[in-house]
């Protein structure tokens, strides 16, 4: 019965709301706010790695790749355990350099590692979303005699962006869901808080509370994107996705193919 | 595509081995501890990838008394609870101390040590004024889930209370600065200053046991419906303290007395 | 020096630490089948004429895409034995049957892994022409022989770079099953810096063992990647 209980979400218990709610809005703040900044920080650094990854500079472009393959190729949760414990170890040579006073608290590691990860990832999607764009109609526009900021603003990032929002919008959401590894070095974000409510109370519902608000969150980014992505592209004739009513008629026509 | 079938076949067979290898009645013949290995002297792993420890001694002990073979999981202590229920283990030894809010959910046996809270703090720190006046905007570092994170809620609600998965790690955080004071087991944060303090923290004083907060001790915690089991231990800790074997050992670890009796 | 020592030495944690690599990528290889079978299950499924059974899969791809990895894996984790027991006890079974740590956490990963894996196998359906499929029944092959030799190799080829991708993600997910019991890569390095005191040194070691074992399997990918496009080149 108690395994029953742990699990089955039939029995939401609603008076762990009343008594813990402000726990998961008060971690609810914490997780935004190290989403935010550290998203944030992280496009201002994947620029310009994406130039240097781009630079016919081949030390330049191969440093940029080192780093992005260190940072897609290894998991966060072990980049956020090297920053976290590794800066406690070197602290007397952090001290000397004046960064103790970032690296001590748990708050500024995490938005530190977040932003290095989420700009490795962020400088390829920049960087395929460049790429997208043919280089004839860069040529065309120099031949056009449009200036350098002309060419950037109006031929090469209105196309970029199309192709660039979908994938944007996934990182942030990859970023939201591995925020919740904060919890692990002390920061009570979301997660940190329902792991707290759930030592108090062993209440297993709390989990499922705390997976509603992730999922409210993540899915309303989801579909916004969906929104943005069909305004940016109304001038096109083909829609860069396939919309969920067609794609389901192609499986519908499969199907009536194979029975 | 062959390779790759041969692949999900044996994948598929090792889950099942896996699986069906561990059928078992429950007559108690093998029994599984589960613990937090982060917490020494009581129970921490070694480089071989043993768990090793004081409660992995005397639960020796207990086993043979009781003719059961015992074996020991590592779990992390926010998911002993829940793995005890999902039975993933039979007991939890795991230094975890009777409580109310427990008791609730687990069964526990009878307590079979006491060991006293206590607070430590850096070295450089010559303030022994504990007070929660004194300690008041002072970060205090505990484990998350425990009597001690219930006491500091409690009693120092002005201090910004950070809570770890595990004890050991705002034991390093103290070290290395990032929190003024511990809250933890008096015996696992001596050890800790001991072996790997480097003079870095000192133990500024042990704090009397709230019966509210802390209980009164350690006990072994099993599912409720195991009654049975609870039982079978109680009577190895009865016939332990009998013949004297848990002092014996208690010699070999400790300078104090923590049967708590 | 002193480093040296602490991971080669006798009482080194070196060993430790390899066992360790090793059951992380057992953890990933053995749920592959798993989750990415699941993924292709659940893709044909949301093609279902029973409408019930494609929002089921709808919302459990929905689910599990939408809350964190470690949410869903701590979900799993538990709900899974306390399933299995209640399932066990409805059914009035004799015996008990116990999952191991390594057993669960290659279901939890599964489950995952097949939410994000049943999106890639359904753009890769919708990428194979409806007029192959038509044109093999009509040349007579059986259904399951036209899902076989003229659908999955396709499929397969189109759906492998996004595989690819999910693997690398499944790879690093691995680590996660470290907050749980598992002694895999991270837990063993987490185990070595507590021991030690020197977390810079052990989690250092634990990223680049990480970082071969992804570059490793990125070539792997490549290969693989390359032999399915043989007959596009």
């Amino acid at each position: 019965m108690a395994a029953l209980q742990a699990w089955f979400p039939l029995l939401f218990n609603f008076s762990l709301l009343d008594e813990y709610g402000w726990r998961l809005v008060s971690g609810l703040i914490i997780t935004v706010k190290v989403v935010g900044i550290s998203c944030a920080l992280g496009f201002l650094l994947a620029y310009p790695i994406c130039l240097a990854r781009m630079s016919s500079n081949r030390i330049l472009s191969n440093v940029a790749m080192g780093y992005v393959t260190f940072f897609r190729g290894t998991p966060l949760l072990c980049q956020l355990y090297l920053v976290y414990y590794g800066a406690g170890q070197i602290r007397p040579e952090l001290t000397s350099m004046g960064l103790w006073l970032f690296f001590r608290e748990a708050y500024f590691c995490c938005i530190f590692a977040f932003a290095l990860n989420t700009a490795a990832y962020q400088s390829e999607i920049m960087r395929g979303a460049l790429a997208s764009v043919p280089k004839g109609q860069i040529e065309a526009a120099k031949a056009l005699g449009l200036s350098q900021y002309a060419i950037a603003r109006h031929v090469v990032w209105p196309q970029a962006m199309l192709v660039a929002v979908r994938p944007f919008g996934n990182e942030l959401i990859t970023v939201i869901k591995a925020s919740a590894l904060t919890a692990i070095v002390t920061l009570l974000d979301l997660m940190g808080q329902t792991r707290f409510v759930f030592a108090r109370t062993f209440d297993f519902s709390i989990y499922l509370y705390c997976a509603i608000i992730y999922l409210v969150m993540t899915e309303t980014i989801r579909r916004v994107l969906g929104a943005i992505e069909r305004r940016l592209s109304r001038h096109m004739v083909v829609n860069a996705e396939v919309p969920m009513k067609t794609r389901g008629l192609v499986l519908a026509r499969f199907r009536r193919a194979t029975s | 595509m062959n390779s790759t079938k041969i692949l999900a076949m044996l994948g598929l067979a090792a889950g099942l081995v896996a699986g069906a290898s561990s059928v078992q009645a429950k007559d108690w013949k093998t029994v599984r501890i589960g613990m937090d290995a982060s917490y020494a002297p009581f129970e921490s792993v070694n480089p071989k990838g043993e768990i090793v420890g004081f409660e992995v001694d005397y639960f020796n002990i207990l086993c043979a008394k009781a003719k059961l073979t015992c074996t020991f999981q590592n779990q992390d202590w926010d998911g002993v609870i829940p793995s005890l229920l999902a039975s993933k283990f039979d007991v939890i030894a795991s230094s975890m101390n009777i409580t109310a809010a427990r008791a609730q959910k687990v069964l526990f046996s009878d307590m079979y040590m006491a060991t006293p809270p206590a607070l430590s703090t850096s070295a450089a720190n010559k303030s022994d004024d504990i007070s929660p006046a004194a300690l008041k905007g002072k970060s205090i570092g505990t484990q998350s889930s425990t009597i001690h994170a219930n006491y500091l809620e409690k009693f120092y609600k002005d201090s910004e209370i950070k809570l770890y998965p595990t004890q050991d790690e705002p034991n390093q955080d103290l070290a290395s600065g990032r929190l003024d004071y511990v809250m933890g087991d008096a015996i696992v944060t001596q050890d800790f200053i001991d072996k790997h303090g480097n003079g870095c923290c000192r133990l500024v004083t042990t704090i009397k046991r709230v019966p509210e907060i802390h209980g009164p001790g350690v006990g072994a915690a099993f599912r409720p419906e195991d009654k049975d089991l609870a039982a079978i231990f109680n009577k190895a800790i009865a016939e332990a303290d009998a013949d004297g074997s848990f002092v014996t050992l208690e010699k070999k670890y400790f300078k104090i007395d923590i049967r708590g009796k | 020096m002193e480093s040296v020592a602490l991971i080669f030495g006798p009482d080194g944690w070196g060993n430790l630490l390899l066992e360790g690599a090793v059951v992380t990528v057992l953890l990933a290889v053995t749920t592959i089948p798993f989750g990415f079978g699941g993924g292709l299950l659940l893709a044909v499924l949301k093609g279902s004429k029973n409408r019930l059974l494609r929002a089921g899969c709808e919302s459990y791809t929905t689910f599990f895409r939408g809350i964190p990895d470690l949410l869903s894996l701590f979900l799993v984790y538990f709900g899974l034995q306390a399933l299995i027991d209640w399932l066990s006890r409805t059914l009035g079974l004799p015996f008990h049957l116990e999952v191991n740590a390594f057993v669960a956490g290659v279901v939890a990963l599964s489950v995952v892994v097949a939410a994000y894996s049943s999106e890639v196998w359904v753009s890769a359906i919708n990428a194979v022409p409806v007029g192959q499929i038509e044109a093999a029944l009509s040349l007579g092959l059986t259904r399951r022989q036209t899902f076989r030799l003229v659908v999955m190799p396709q499929l397969l080829r189109v759906a492998l770079p996004g595989l690819g991708n999910i693997w690398t993600i499944l790879l690093k997910d691995t680590s996660l099953i470290s907050t749980l019991a598992v002694m895999d890569l991270l837990r063993a390095a987490s185990e070595a810096s507590r021991f030690t005191r020197q977390p810079l040194l052990f989690y250092s070691v634990a990223t680049l063992m990480y970082l071969v074992i992804s570059i490793a399997s990125g070539l792997i990918q490549s290969h693989l990647e390359r032999r399915a496009n043989r007959a596009y080149a």
